[in-house]
Parts: C-alpha cells; structure tokens; sequence
C-alpha cells in the first residue's frame, strides 16, 4: 500500500489533499509530492510525529513561496497553485539535498550528527518561532533533515518529538538490537498512517528497492543520500546487535520509549503486549520469591497454580487459627481492655517501652509466683500435684517450666525484635496474672481449679 | 530480584503492627460481645476471622494498597455484597474482550486469583501481581502472629 502511495507520488494527488486541513494530511502530501527527489527524507517527514511535522509544517510553508503560509491553508494552496509548489519545493530540497548530502558526510554516522543547533528543549518549546528563524538558513534545517533521515534510517515508526533524545540514547544504551523504535502511548496518532500489519523488515526491504529504483531526476547529492542512508542502517544495526529492548524515559514527555525487537512485528498492539507480559513476568519472578517451593517449578501456568495454592494454603491457615483462638478464648477470660490500657503498645518511643516491658515482666512474674503459692494452698489435693509440685521450687524455676508455652513461643517468634517478644510475653503474664486473681477473688471453687489447670 | 524490588514496593510493616492491630480487634470483639455460649461459635468465628483480616488491612498501611482498600469496604459493607459483586463483574467483563487474546493460560489463573485476593477484580494482570506479593506478605505475617497468640494462650 505503501508503495502505491510512494508509487503515484505526481499530480493525480490533490483529491487527497482536499480532506481536512490537517497538518498530517499535508505532510502525507509533500512526502509523496517529493518521493522522486529523496525518498528517504519524504519518508521520514511521512512518519514523523506531529510536533515534527508542524517544524515541517512550518519549514516547508517556509520555502514555499506561495501566498498562504499558513499551515491551515496550506493543503488548500497546495491543491490550486500545486504545479507550482511542487516544483518549487523539488528544487528547495533539492539544495537541501546538497547540503544534507555535504553534512551527513561529515556526521559519519546517526550518532554523531553534528549539533549546532540549539538544544532540544529550546526546540521543543520554542517550535515555532526557532525553526523558522532557522530554517531562514538551509543548513540547519539541512541538518535537522539529516538527523531525521538518519534516524528514519534506524526506524521506520519512529515517533519520537525530536530526534536528539533518540540520537543520544544508542551511544548509552549500547544493548539495543533494535533499528526501530516506538512507543506505546504515542502510537495510535501514528497508527493512523501507517498502514495496519506493516513490518519494519518489509519496510526495510521497500527501503532499498525505492534506492535503487531512485528517479533520475535526484540529483547525485541525493544518491549519495541514499548511499549513505543505506550504510547507516548497517551502521546502525552493527551498533545495536545484542541485547534486549530498552526503555528510556523521554525528558520531554511522560512515555515510555520502548523498542521493537529484531524480527518482531512493530505494531503498536503487539509492542504493547510486549511490555505488558514483560511487566507480568518480572511480577512473577517477584511472587516467585515469596512463595516457598516455587523455584523448581518453571512455567507460568504451574507456577501460577502454585502462587493460588498457596494463597489459599494461607487463608485457610487464617480461618483455622481463627476458631482456635475462639475456641482458646472461650477459656480464658481475657480482659485485653486493661492490658490494652496500660499503654503496652506505644506507637513511639521503644526505649521507653522496652523499660515498661520489663517492669510488667518482672510484675507478671512475682504475680504469677504468687498465684503459684496460691494454688499450693488452696488445692493441694488437685490430681494437677504433678504439676504444681515443680512448683516448690524456686518461682522463677516454676515459671519458666510451667509455662514452656512461652518457651515456644520465643522459639517461634525468635524472628521478631525482642520489643514484640517482650510485648506479647507480658501481655499474656499480665492476662493470666489479672485471670488468676480475678478467679479466685471470685472464688468459685469449681471454675478455679480447672482454670488452673488449663493454664498451668 | 533486587532492582524489580526497588520499583515494586512491598513493604510490609513488622509483626508488632500486626499484632497490636489484632489485639485491639479482639479487645473490640470482646466488648461487644461476652463470647460465652458455644451456640454462637461459628458466629464468633466468624468474627474473629474478619477481625482479623481487617486487623491485618489496617496495619497494613490502610489505603496505599487496593486489596486492603477493598477488604476494609467489603468489611464496612457487609449488606452490599451482592452489588460489589455484580460491579465487578462488569469490570471484568469490559477487559475480558481484551484480555482474551493475551495469554490465556495466565488469563485463567489470574481470574482465580482475582476471586482470592480481595479487590481483585478491577485490576489489571500485572497490578494483580503486585497486589498479591503485598497480600502474601501480610498474610503470612498475619497468620505468624496468630500462630504465636494461641500458642500462647493455649492450654498446655
């Protein structure tokens, strides 16, 4: 399709150029007005984003010395004073050849393009009021038209707003395979010219019969155009030979340059998906060290069914220790109110926690002592005698022993900071401690002693 | 790992948040209701379990994650389920059409996933990833300081 386009570039255009006045329209226009003069460029002005084409816009409105510069009414005067124009235009860049063709000899490659014009950022923000200071003289639009060249030589969706972020990227990001680049967010304006399915590996193989089928009337500068453009792919494919796609972020916009991979399809679609299972899967090697036991698993699907396993494995665990903490609770009459109340938990300050913890551990213990001498006294006949009697030992003795619970329990949290450890070991001292006296300043004797056995 | 860590952010507070967090949950359960008849244990399990996981939402930096966003609204809400679910289903219905061509086979578990993890049903795969480290994470710390609480109030 393509190549129709490039094919009929000649006068039986104007009914295209009576759509809308948009500036896109009127590029598409002057690409295929100029096909026969430089291909290359035309190309390049064919697939460029729109800031570029309004540069262009203004650039070529520019040099064509017809009565309307404007850019809204340049489709319009291009339809009736075309002849004109196009000739106009073929011999302006055909002199723009002529210095584009001295130029680009001296940037040996798209890499190295002399800069002498101003900074990107100026370019971008100033577009229209530099480029046409510039464009006043032919070498910098000669060189701008260059680099544009050089890059479409790299890529054929290039999409970028100037052609300085691409140019400085490959010195950098040596890695790049890719001689096309493209991005995601921008694509779908540019999507809109470019023919649907359309492979860059196609459009390179278009590329170089359009050299060689070069019209006569090119000048030898242009040949010379082409020659080079036809080095600098390899050139530029040399450079970006290994490596994986590369993201960059552009300084002027917030999207994400992504570039297409050797012999991969350049669609917007697919470069998409691409980024989105390469997102997925970095996601998944993440998942991949959280679930234990998933690293002999390869594959998404398994892996994948491992990761809801074991979201459910949890969840379940959830439930579970759920009812058995009610079922525990039902027991024990916690009074957390209190423990809670004791400022137990500071949201600041540990130090000064850690010290309360102590004093409610040293607390809770001669509490705990002396429910031991308690229960000694009270129930000294309680089949529990096995357990109490460890208890005539020394209180401290007894405590550690008669609650190995806690013992466990240091084992199994031995990961917290010793700040949690401590916090739970005095909650539970202080709740069995405030329970026990509660219990028997009750003193049902029924509830007392198996209360105390269950704790103990 | 280490770089996709630094722009993947699942950081998990420590255990004490946790912990505190429950046990304010449960010290809330407690005063609502004396937890005495055994007629009412699944009702109190029930409970527990969503004092839990609230518990768990909270301290889990409330509103910087989707899932603990969701999870406290599901909890807030509990009459409205019905409606949460038909929303969402919409949700996926308009990115299935999309979503169909990609990868199917991760299409499948992701929509599994989505029934597990909360909120998940209005997110996009990779979201959906992210969404479950951080969901893994803190359950596993959940269920690391529930394990220690009844091991340490149980009987011996």
């Amino acid at each position: 399709m393509e190549n129709e386009l490039f094919m009929n570039a000649g006068v039986s255009h104007p009914p295209v150029m009576t759509s809308p006045s948009s500036s896109s329209a009127m590029l598409k226009w002057v690409s295929m007005e100029t096909q026969p003069v430089d291909p290359s460029l035309s190309r390049n002005l064919f697939w460029e984003k729109s800031t570029e084409q309004s540069i262009f816009d203004s650039a070529l409105s520019s040099l064509v010395s017809s009565p309307t510069p404007s850019n809204s009414n340049f489709s319009v005067g291009g339809v009736g004073g075309e002849n004109v124009i196009m000739r106009e235009l073929i011999g302006k860049l055909g002199n723009i050849g002529d210095i584009y063709g001295i130029t680009a000899s001296n940037g040996n490659s798209c890499y190295a393009t002399p800069m002498s014009s101003p900074p990107p950022g100026s370019m971008m923000e100033t577009k229209t009021t530099t480029p046409m200071a510039e464009l006043s003289g032919d070498p910098g639009f000669a060189e701008r038209a260059a680099r544009f060249s050089c890059f479409g030589s790299r890529s054929f969706n290039s999409r970028t707003n100037s052609p300085f972020p691409i140019n400085n990227e490959p010195p950098i990001t040596t890695n790049e395979k890719m001689p096309r680049v493209s991005s995601s967010p921008v694509f779908k304006p540019l999507a809109s010219h470019v023919p649907a399915g359309e492979s860059s590996g196609e459009l390179s193989r278009k590329r170089k019969t359009k050299s060689k089928q070069n019209s006569p009337s090119a000048v030898s500068s242009s040949k010379e155009i082409e020659e080079k453009e036809d080095s600098d792919p390899k050139r530029c494919k040399k450079s970006e030979e290994n490596g994986d796609k590369t993201k960059s972020i552009d300084p002027y916009k917030d999207y994400i340059h992504v570039r297409a991979r050797r012999g991969q399809a350049t669609d917007s679609h697919s470069l998409a998906e691409r980024v989105r299972r390469e997102k997925i899967s970095e996601r998944m090697k993440l998942l991949q060290d959280l679930v234990p036991g998933c690293n002999k698993v390869t594959g998404k699907a398994l892996m994948l069914d491992e990761i809801i396993n074991y979201v459910q494995s949890l969840q379940r665990q959830v439930e579970f220790l759920s009812m058995k903490l009610s079922s525990v609770n039902t027991r024990l009459d916690f009074n957390m109110d209190a423990l809670l109340s004791k400022d137990i938990f500071p949201s600041s300050n540990n130090l000064m926690h850690h010290q309360q913890v102590l004093q409610l551990d040293s607390s809770a213990e001669t509490l705990l002592g002396d429910h031991h001498n308690k229960n000694l006294q009270l129930n000294p006949d309680i089949s529990s005698n096995n357990v109490i009697n460890p208890l005539e030992t020394s209180e401290t003795r007894s405590f550690i022993s008669h609650l190995p619970t806690l013992a466990h329990f240091t084992d199994s949290i031995s990961q917290y900071s010793t700040f949690s450890e401590d916090d739970l070991h005095s909650i539970i001292h202080m709740g069995f401690a405030q329970n026990r006296l509660q219990e028997l300043n009750q003193g049902s004797s029924n509830q007392v002693p198996s209360h105390m056995k269950a704790e103990l | 790992m280490a770089s996709a860590d630094k722009l993947i952010n699942t950081d998990v507070p420590e255990k004490d948040v946790f912990a505190f967090h429950f046990l304010q949950s449960l010290s809330n359960l407690r005063k609502q209701n004396p937890f005495d008849t055994p007629d009412q244990k699944n009702y109190r399990v029930r409970k527990i379990k969503k004092a839990a996981y609230v518990s768990m939402a909270r301290a889990a930096g409330g509103s910087s994650r989707l899932w603990s966003r969701a999870l406290l609204r599901r909890a807030d809400k509990d009459d409205n389920k019905i409606v949460r679910f038909s929303r969402r289903k919409w949700k996926i219905s308009s990115k299935r059409r999309r979503s169909n061509q990609r990868a199917p086979v991760v299409e499948e578990a992701a929509e599994r996933l989505r029934n597990l993890v909360p909120g998940g049903g209005g997110m996009e795969t990779s979201k959906l990833m992210e969404e479950t480290a951080h969901y893994i994470k803190c359950l596993s710390m959940q269920v690391k300081v529930m394990q220690c609480l009844v091991d340490g109030l149980s009987p011996k």
